[in-house]
């Protein structure tokens, strides 16, 4: 196994599957923290854009800044021109949070758009199912309906 | 109640009883204290009845760090054990609050409004991890653009809590200053302040809290850019829930210098009285009470003002002391647990 040349995925033909795939979307890119996030976002069968794995998250605690994660990748890949918006699945941690916001100011003034993903409660799932946390943070960020 | 000599346990007891309601030290200031010298980890089990049934918390304390489980099932927050257990604990350190440093009456307001808000403690250990990250940008030189990314989540949650903080005072400012007024029989009243961190041109004062969260949090944000110089040059974030005070006051004099040591005591004491009773109207029933030889701290006439309310609350209350005299007046209905080298050992009188 081995990294992925396009988008650090883990993989053993490089490029990977998801790259070597020409039916995806080459404008809209996912930016996921780790391989099994990224495997998650894939389960959905939602997305069929393409992916970039930063492998971490912005961590100065433990060491992790913005050279030890694949950002170098993400922006040569957006040079190209060819991409209109990143996805930022970041954790919702503060240090998904933190990599999310350092990430949108690398990548705004290539005139790509920057989207993060939404943070709530569960579909499907019963409000009074829902974990505490989850519930108070999901009324935190309300929107206008 | 649990009886004995000084150094048998009885107040390791009150800290397991905290510890598996709310997953948080009681006294000990780090978790890692709790395990015993040459020992890996510190194992707890207890079983609680609450509303409906019975259930099982076990947490384990290890490498400085805990895990919980609820009936088996690893929970991380004291919020999935069934929405939190309210638990009012009162020690010696508590008599020192008043007079002590500002740190100490964080952690009073932040317990209270843990009680009374499980979600509080996640948010705090949030704001913590971004705050610890930002110091360490500041100490390393880091890039602007790197630490501003932390400033953002650093003041979301410090807005939060800082919120949280203040409607908890605004709820228990009038039942606290009454309760005072009772304890002491003083004409001095008891006034509770949320004093912000910052100078007035950081726009962070009593008048700030009053314009909502988003407002908070932008003023935040920019009073961090306007410390920016000085905080890189300390290593150190200035300004922030981390660094408010509870200022605690005695008619226009600020007890903390002022106060005799038996008024700063009669403040804390009517500052939890006025949560217990905060927590009975919000929860419909009286919070856990913790009690850790304070009868003993206490003067006569306060220790027996608090044993008769102790004696009247209808919810449990565990207490320790060295002297099962003192405390007469509120066990007329006591379970007597003797504590002897590290064991408890059920008797029928004292």
């Amino acid at each position: 196994m081995r990294l992925c040349s396009v988008c650090c995925n883990l993989t053993a033909q490089d490029p990977c599957a998801v790259c070597r795939d020409s039916q995806r979307d080459d404008k809209i890119i996912c930016v996921v923290e780790s391989v099994p996030d990224l495997l998650a976002v894939e389960r959905t069968r939602e997305f069929r854009g393409r992916y970039h794995v930063l492998h971490g998250a912005l961590s100065p605690l433990d060491g992790v800044g913005p050279d030890q994660l694949k950002l170098k990748e993400l922006l040569e890949r957006l040079s190209g021109g060819a991409v209109q918006e990143v996805i930022v699945a970041t954790d919702p941690t503060v240090e998904g949070e933190a990599t999310a916001l350092y990430l949108a100011r690398l990548v705004k003034p290539l005139g790509v758009r920057v989207t993060r993903i939404a943070q709530g409660v569960p579909m499907g799932g019963n409000l009074e199912y829902a974990d505490h946390v989850t519930l108070a943070r999901a009324l935190a960020g309300r929107r206008e309906v | 109640m649990l009886f004995g000599p000084n150094g048998q346990g009885k107040t390791n007891f009150l800290e397991a009883c905290y510890l598996l309601c709310t997953l948080r030290p009681l006294r000990a200031q780090k978790l890692a204290e709790l395990v015993r010298i040459d020992a890996e980890e510190a194992h707890l089990r207890g079983a609680l009845s609450v509303d409906a049934g019975e259930r099982e918390i076990e947490v384990t304390v290890r490498d400085g760090g805990r895990s919980a489980r609820l009936d088996g099932k690893a929970v991380r927050d004291p919020d999935e054990l069934f929405g939190g257990i309210a638990v009012v604990a009162f020690t010696p350190d508590d008599l020192w609050l008043v007079k002590g440093s500002p740190d100490g009456r964080r952690r009073l307001l932040d317990r209270a409004v843990q009680n009374q808000m499980p979600v509080h403690l996640a948010d705090s250990r949030e704001y913590l991890r971004a705050l610890k990250a930002r110091n360490q940008l500041l100490r390393e030189g880091a890039r602007d653009d790197l630490r501003d990314a932390f400033d953002v989540p650093l003041s979301r949650f410090g807005a939060r809590i800082r919120l949280r903080r203040e409607r908890l005072l605004d709820a228990l400012r009038g039942p606290a200053a009454r309760a005072f007024a009772q304890i002491t029989r003083e004409d001095a009243s008891l006034s509770l302040v949320y004093q912000a961190s910052g100078r007035e041109s950081d726009g962070l004062g009593a008048e700030a809290a009053l314009r909502g969260e988003g407002e908070l949090e932008a003023r935040l944000l920019s009073a961090l850019a306007r410390r920016l110089p000085r905080d890189r040059d300390r290593g150190y974030t200035s300004v922030g829930p981390h660094a408010d005070d509870l200022a605690v006051s005695l008619g226009e004099q600020p007890a903390r210098t002022f106060a005799s040591q038996g008024q700063a005591r009669a403040a804390i004491l009517a500052f939890k009285i006025a949560e217990i009773e905060g927590l009975r109207a919000a929860q419909g029933r009286a919070p856990l009470l913790l009690l850790d030889d304070v009868s003993s701290e206490l003067d006569p006439e306060r220790n027996a003002f608090l044993m008769t309310y102790l004696g009247a609350i209808g919810g449990q209350v565990v207490l320790t002391t060295t002297d099962p005299r003192l405390v007469s007046q509120a066990a007329a209905q006591a379970m007597f647990q003797r504590v002897w080298k590290g064991r408890i050992e059920h008797v029928s009188a004292p």
